[in-house]
C-alpha cells in the first residue's frame, strides 16, 4: 500500500465518520430543524472527504474533476433542500424544541 | 446607487454574463468529457452563454475571481467547521444543542447576495436558514447554540467583498 493509498483510505473512513455522525443526529435530535442540520453539514463534510479521498485513489485529474462536479452539485442540494424542508416547517407552525433530552 | 456607475455596469452586463457562463460551461464540459470533442463543447457552451447573456438578470456585478476564491476558502473552512461541530455535537451523550430561532437584519442587497447568504447559511456552525420575510430583509435562522450567530455575520462580511459593486465610484 503506497501512502497515497493510505491517505485516500483515511479519508474515505473519515468520510464515512461523518455519514453515520449525521444520521445518529438525525436519530438523536430533538426536532426538524435539529435533524436539518445534521444531515445538511455533516453530509456535506462526508461526501467532501470522500470524494477527495477517491479523486487521490483514481490518480487521475479528470476523474477528480468530476468528483469536484459530484461533490459541489450535493453541496448545492443539501442547502437547498435543508432550507425548503425548514422553511415548510416553519409555514406548518413548527417551533424549535427549547432543550435537548438531557436537559430534561 | 450613483447612475453613471450602474449605468457602466449595465452597458457591460450581457458580454460579463457571456464571458462568465461560457469560462464555467466549458469548464464543465472539460470536466465530463477531457479534451475530446471540444470543438462541440465549445460550441455547446458558447449557445449556453448566449441564452445565459440574453437572460441575464439585473444585477451588474462585476466578476472578481480572486475574491472568490478567498471566500471558497472560507468558505470550504467554515463547513468543514460546520460539519465537525454538529457531528460532535450529535456524538456527545450530552446532546449539547440550546436550539433556537434568531432573527437576523440582511444588509446585503437582495438577488444575488441575498440568495447566496441564505443558501451558505445552511452550511455553516450551527446555523440553519428558515424564513425570508416579505420584505427580503429579515431572516430568520435556526441556531443549534446562540453562539454560532456570529458565523452567519462572519459569512455576510465576507459575501459583501465579494459584491461591493461600483460603491467606490459614489
Amino acid at each position: 500500500m503506497t501512502i497515497a493509498d493510505s491517505i485516500a483510505l483515511i479519508l474515505l473512513l473519515a468520510g464515512c465518520a461523518f455519514y453515520l455522525a449525521g444520521t445518529i443526529g438525525l436519530l438523536r435530535f430533538p426536532d426538524v430543524y435539529c435533524r436539518l442540520h445534521a444531515l445538511a453539514k455533516a453530509d456535506n463534510t462526508g461526501l467532501c472527504l470522500i470524494c477527495v479521498g477517491l479523486a487521490i485513489l483514481s490518480a487521475d485529474w479528470q476523474v477528480a474533476a468530476i468528483l469536484a462536479l459530484v461533490w459541489l452539485v450535493g453541496l448545492l442540494a443539501a442547502t437547498v433542500s435543508a432550507h425548503l424542508i425548514a422553511r415548510h416547517a416553519h409555514s406548518a407552525g413548527r417551533v424549535p424544541a427549547r432543550s435537548g433530552p438531557s436537559r430534561r | 446607487m450613483p447612475n453613471s456607475a450602474s449605468d457602466r455596469c449595465n452597458h457591460l452586463l450581457p458580454a460579463a454574463w457571456f464571458a462568465q457562463v461560457f469560462a464555467v460551461l466549458l469548464l464543465i464540459w472539460i470536466a465530463l468529457n477531457g479534451f475530446s470533442g471540444l470543438l462541440v463543447g465549445t460550441m455547446a457552451a458558447l449557445a449556453g452563454a448566449a441564452l445565459g447573456a440574453w437572460l441575464a438578470p439585473e444585477e451588474p456585478y462585476p466578476w472578481r475571481p480572486l475574491r472568490w476564491l478567498a471566500f471558497a476558502g472560507f468558505f470550504l473552512w467554515e463547513s468543514f467547521k460546520g460539519g465537525f461541530d454538529v457531528a460532535l455535537r450529535a456524538l456527545k451523550p450530552t446532546l449539547p444543542i440550546e436550539p433556537d430561532f434568531h432573527q437576523h437584519a440582511i444588509a446585503l442587497p437582495p438577488g444575488k447576495p441575498t440568495t447566496l447568504l441564505i443558501s451558505f447559511i445552511s452550511l455553516l456552525p450551527g446555523t440553519l436558514s428558515v424564513r425570508l420575510d416579505q420584505s427580503g430583509t429579515e431572516l430568520i435562522v435556526h441556531s443549534l447554540v446562540p453562539e454560532t450567530m456570529a458565523s452567519v455575520d462572519r459569512l455576510e462580511h465576507e459575501l459583501s467583498r465579494v459584491f461591493e459593486h461600483a460603491r467606490s465610484n459614489s
